[in-house]
């Protein structure tokens, strides 16, 4: 299967929607007929190539090139394959995806991840509200696969995860790990207000600075070094701040016991 | 065949295909590492009566296990995955979860899974935490040191064989437990095998068959030195005064016959002057088990 290589022409004016774009869905189309592929740009359908120079690629990826923050929906559902984009990307991306990677050189917009379910997505600028989150009106955020942010991230991150390993490499924003149901997510900077806000399960793992805990969490300072151990192994080979967590030893709080409190928030702060 | 003064027979270990896995169990340190892994393969010499065959393969320093402590790694065969996926249930869930500080993971990757710690976890009442790491789920049960960690699923290979052996006849029992204590040090230096009997040696060898019709098997009359006389078909000589057997299971068929390699090449070396007069093996007539393994093959200096 050829790859594709999008280059963006000039920036549109309004949002969008590339939901429709992915290597699977040209599969068996030629370059011209790739450019004829119809999105949306905000209510009016425009050809592909009316906003992209369309180029095949060998590696079988699919290459974003410039300004992309006021695309949408790259990588919606992927269900396999590699998605390089060189620059920001816009909300949704990779919403959904089950399989397969996306790293984006840039910043993403809002909900990116939000019900992943599989699969690797990186992000290498900072990633908007609601990340990893739950799409509006679901039940479950991000279900599987890992989400890697470099950059910081904004507020909400991991509202009603499910399952999955999502690490921050910056600082979060207000209400991270909110309503969160499982999963493993890391900051390696500094917490927001209102950490893990009415979580249920889960770890949420905080390597910076000591976060204001809430008053809904208790310390539970017993020895749970076969499960760091397994954790951090695992966490360290992502590198930078997690590094070297292996030989790092958390304080544990349990919480949030609004709901149930079998959630535990570890910091490494002392 | 005679090398060092040592008859070796021009005979065959008759083996079978077994399931079998691996676990790692970890603890604190090695002493509860082993506690756990020597309960854990207790009552296991025989598929007989016991359900299984199991036995330490090795101890592991702690870069080798996914914890970072010391652990033990231990082997497990049954005749049938489902026998062996019950067993792994009984064995890990009251001589490992009751064990102080252990944890339990898979030691295999391949082939069909079984439930490891996937059942284990409802010791925890509800207060049991899945948790996926790296790929794989682990159950975090809260107990009274802490918590047990076990990996949620461990798998099963059906390419295990069981029933390797090698038979030591010797002028006296002295002679015969050291030729038998000396060949399975050298098996145990070798991954993939066990060796289940008591200390890994077995003196009741048996027969297929009994005067009793509800019992299959009986003592090998053939090779008991008290019959050496009377017995309707002795195989042994005046010279031989006590036979020691050696029973080794392992994950494929080319570990029991490593094994068994290595064990004839320490037996050999000991020479006829150790009281080691001659080294069989047992077999069924070659018409039961798939693997059958010669002698006069895995002897030093035979082409493999």
């Amino acid at each position: 299967m050829s790859g594709w290589k999008l280059t963006l022409k000039q920036a549109p004016a309004l949002r969008v929607d590339l939901r429709s774009v992915s290597v699977a869905a040209f599969a068996d189309l030629d370059a011209a007929a790739v450019g004829r592929h119809v999105v949306h740009h905000g209510n009016e359908a425009v050809a592909l190539g009316d906003l992209f120079t369309v180029a095949p690629q060998a590696d079988g990826e699919l290459r974003l090139e410039g300004d992309l923050s006021k695309f949408d929906r790259i990588g919606w559902q992927l269900a396999g394959g590699t998605i390089r984009i060189d620059g920001d990307a816009g909300d949704y991306l990779g919403a959904g995806m089950s399989s397969g990677e996306i790293v984006a050189s840039g910043s993403a917009g809002l909900l990116a991840a939000c019900e992943m379910s599989g699969g690797r997505l990186e992000i290498g600028g900072d990633a908007g509200d609601f990340a990893a989150s739950a799409l509006p009106g679901s039940m479950d955020g991000m279900r599987g696969g890992t989400l890697l942010v470099r950059g910081n991230a904004g507020q909400r991150f991991g509202d009603r995860m499910r399952r999955g390993t999502a690490l921050v490499f910056g600082d979060a924003g207000n209400f991270i790990a909110s309503r969160m149901v499982a999963g493993t997510i890391a900051v390696a900077g500094r917490l927001g207000a209102h950490p893990a806000y009415g979580m249920r399960r889960g770890t949420l793992l905080a390597l910076g600075p000591a976060p204001a805990l809430p008053p809904t969490f208790v310390g539970n300072n017993v020895d749970i070094g076969v499960f760091w151990q397994l954790l951090a192994r695992d966490l360290a080979r992502h590198g930078g701040a997690f590094d070297a967590l292996p030989k790092r030893k958390p304080q544990r709080f349990l919480g949030d016991l609004a709901a149930g409190g079998k959630g535990e928030l570890l910091t490494l702060s002392l | 065949m005679e090398l060092n003064g040592i008859t070796i027979d021009d005979s065959f270990a008759e083996a079978f295909p077994m399931k079998g896995t691996r676990l790692i169990v970890t603890a604190h340190d090695m002493t509860w590492a082993r506690h756990a892994a020597v309960a854990t393969t207790g009552f296991a010499t025989s598929v007989i009566a016991c359900g299984c065959e199991a036995g330490i393969e090795r101890e592991l320093s702690p870069d080798e296990t996914p914890d970072g402590r010391p652990g033990i790694s231990i082997l497990i065969f049954s005749m049938s995955g489902k026998e062996l996926a019950k067993q792994v249930e009984k064995r890990v869930g009251q001589c490992v979860l009751t064990c102080p500080t252990t944890a339990v993971y898979a030691g295999l990757f391949d082939g069909d899974p079984i439930a490891l710690g996937k059942n284990l976890r409802f010791f925890g009442d509800g207060w049991q935490a899945s948790k996926m790491i790296g790929g794989q789920r682990y159950w975090r049960v809260p107990v009274m040191d802490g918590e047990f960690v076990a990996q949620e699923t461990t798998w099963v290979t059906t390419k295990a064989v069981g029933g390797g052996n090698l038979l030591l006849l010797a002028t006296d029992t002295a002679a015969a437990l050291h030729a038998a204590e000396v060949a399975v040090a050298a098996m145990k230096a070798l991954p993939n095998v066990i060796m289940p009997f008591p200390g890994g040696v077995v003196r009741s060898g048996s027969k297929v068959g009994s005067r009793y019709p509800t019992l299959g098997a009986s003592t090998n009359d053939a090779y008991c030195p008290n019959l050496r006389e009377i017995a309707k078909q002795s195989e042994l000589g005046p010279d031989i005064g006590s036979v020691m057997e050696i029973v080794i299971d392992g994950l494929t068929d080319a570990d029991v016959a490593a094994a068994m390699r290595a064990g004839l090449k320490a037996a050999i070396a000991l020479g006829a002057g150790s009281g080691l007069k001659r080294i069989g093996a047992g077999n069924y007539g070659g018409k039961l088990g798939p693997f059958l393994y010669h002698l006069h093959k895995l002897v030093p200096g035979a082409a493999a």
